[in-house]
């Protein structure tokens, strides 16, 4: 029986991803590894590649001495994994070289084990003029041109900022559950367990844990006590200041991060959680289930409230609106190369409508709060600007104290404050 | 001691009923050290004779992350079973494909030593599937046998493909 081999499953996870558009969460490849250091190497050799892969695939092309066929995706891609492992990773040269190239024997390529062992061993003996030649090209970057095009048109300071935030890996933010205690005893219970924990200045539930660890390793995860959820996510439950007793809809829901922490802090709220997807849905409901919090849960499309809506008017209503995910890159790294202008055009769409079929259903002197994790303006400041100008009872109040004006609105950007990229507005209905 | 050539799928000579060992003598243990050193070599954690052309009930396996267990098997015999798990299996004589098959949770297995003596043992997990899987070869049997035809069909063809292209590119190394 065979032994599946860490980076050939590494190989797998990227055809799912690049060939199948699957998104790195949804990757079943990595299941065929028992073993949970191969398993932990073969995701690390996945991430960074995709993290690179603009810049990997500069090098490759550097160091071909003919350029290879474009059918040739694995051995392209197995380029990638063995230029990755010897430029970032600490793995032993040779083994790395070796163990690389022999993936091409087992893809039944063996032409390909030559080439991929010459292109490494190049750049091993060339790897400071490769790199110096890297510094200077836009490729360094490893956003699709796109991307970059649109994030310097947003952020015409800060674009180079933004791309290299997205290059680095996130810290793991944990959400302390207020319900069960302070977030100084929580942080207390996880550097007992060897955790070294550092509290956010923002987000008052906020705890930051290294080293990084799977859920199931989290003391108190099973309970109720902490869920995996970043900080500047955790602002939009603060946001909404929901009060006891009232009405709060969800419109967006899953997996249920933000519905679980808008209820850890208004257990006596009445939310309903909406989202498009049943399968998506069942997500929120484990969620609450092991936070121990009810919400009602349609599988209900949030725009065609005609469908779902039961004609009570909400307080509050939090639109956590489905966006690009340029914000969170630097989580999913396979983003940028799933995503293309298109796709931009249609989240912006979508959006507008959300906002508009959903205001409605807001009580005069209610809240919205809209939310994204993308850093694009056409669906951050510019949407909420187009709805403002439409809609003359809505009013923008904020928020403030983080990140910079919309305006309106205010917009975190990757890496700020150790956070996800996001865009929040505080939409306020006045009284009629 | 030498490492040997592997059968590959869909070889007729993997269709072989392996016969009982009835000499534990040089012979038998000098295909025993072979086996473990093809195994090891190919990055295996289970092979039996029949994947080297050498149709006897000997299989070998080592399923640590060490790859410091090896454990060999002569004339095994699985005499309970007990419930079921599903485990996505691969082959070295079916290579680079790879199959969710369903087999027995627990096995007890009655073999003997390559030196003729007599055990018997329990796995579990990871390693009982591998033990079923090899056990399977010395009957003459694939884990792709547990697929649909059609799909077994598939795997013939990307095999049968993936050879020709080996034959028509001269390697580079």
């Amino acid at each position: 029986m065979k032994q599946p081999d860490a980076r050939l499953v590494a190989l797998n996870a990227l055809q799912e991803v690049l060939d199948r558009q699957r998104s790195l969460a949804e990757v079943s490849a990595f299941e065929r590894l028992t073993d949970a250091r191969e398993r932990a190497f073969a995701r690390r050799l996945v991430y960074g590649v995709l993290r690179w892969r603009g810049a990997l695939d500069w090098l490759a092309d550097a160091l071909l001495e003919r350029p290879l066929r474009r059918k040739e995706k694995a051995v392209r891609r197995l380029l990638h994994l063995g230029l990755f492992q010897l430029w970032r990773e600490d793995t032993a040269d040779h083994a790395a070289v070796h163990a690389t190239a022999e993936v091409a024997r087992r893809l039944r390529k063996p032409w390909a084990v030559g080439l991929v062992n010459a292109v490494l061993r190049r750049f091993q003996r060339e790897r400071d003029e490769l790199l110096e030649g890297l510094a200077r090209a836009p490729e360094r970057y490893a956003h699709p041109d796109w991307l970059l095009d649109a994030l310097r048109a947003d952020w015409p300071d800060d674009w180079r900022v933004i791309a290299d935030a997205n290059n680095r890996q996130a810290p793991l933010w944990l959400r302390n559950n207020r319900l069960q205690g302070t977030r100084e005893q929580g942080a207390e219970r996880l550097r007992q367990a060897g955790f070294k924990v550092r509290e956010h200045p923002l987000a008052p539930d906020a705890l930051a844990i290294e080293p990084a660890t799977a859920v199931e390793a989290i003391p108190g995860f099973d309970t109720g006590r902490f869920s995996v959820q970043d900080a500047a996510a955790q602002l939009a439950a603060r946001l909404l200041a929901v009060e006891p007793g009232q009405r709060v809809l969800d419109a967006c829901a899953a997996p249920g991060g933000k519905t679980g922490h808008l209820l850890e802090i208004a257990p006596g709220a009445e939310v309903v959680a909406l989202d498009l997807s049943a399968q998506r849905l069942a997500r929120v409901e484990e969620n609450l289930a092991r936070l121990r919090l009810e919400a009602t849960l349609l599988t209900a499309d949030a725009a065609e409230p005609d469908t779902w809506w039961d004609g009570r008017p909400f307080q509050r209503i939090l639109l956590d609106a489905p966006c690009t995910a340029t914000g969170v890159i630097r989580r999913h790294p396979e983003i940028r190369w799933l995503r293309d202008p298109d796709q931009v055009a249609q989240a912006v769409a979508l959006q507008s409508r959300l906002l508009e079929r959903l205001w409605p259903l807001l009580e005069a002197g209610g809240i919205l709060v809209y939310a994204t994790c993308s850093v694009l303006r056409r669906e951050n400041n510019e949407q909420l600007q187009a709805f403002l100008e439409a809609y003359s009872d809505a009013v923008c109040t904020g928020p403030e104290g983080f990140g910079r004006s919309g305006p309106p609105g205010r917009q975190l950007l990757p890496g700020e404050q150790d956070m996800d990229g996001f865009y929040y507005a505080l939409l306020h209905k006045r009284p009629a | 001691m030498a490492i040997r050539e592997i059968l590959e799928f869909p070889d007729p000579r993997l269709r072989t009923q392996a016969r009982a060992v009835e000499e534990f003598d040089g012979q038998l243990a000098n295909l025993v050290e072979d086996l473990f050193e093809t195994m090891y070599q190919e990055q295996g954690i289970g092979l039996a004779a029949t994947q080297v052309n050498e149709h006897v009930r000997v299989l070998v396996m080592d399923t640590s992350d060490e790859r410091n267990r090896p454990m060999a098997f002569v004339n095994p015999e699985i005499i309970e079973r007990d419930g079921t798990q599903v485990y996505e299996e691969g082959c070295l004589s079916v290579p680079g494909i790879y199959a969710k098959v369903e087999r027995a949770e627990q096995v007890r297995v009655r073999a003997r030593h390559p030196d003729g003596t007599a055990f018997e043992t329990e796995l579990d997990g990871l390693s009982a599937v591998c033990l079923q899987h090899e056990m399977d070869h010395l009957a003459g049997k694939l884990f792709v046998d547990y697929l649909s035809p059609l799909k077994r069909q598939m795997v013939r063809k990307r095999l049968e493909k993936a050879r020709r292209q080996d034959n028509r590119v001269p390697s580079a190394t």
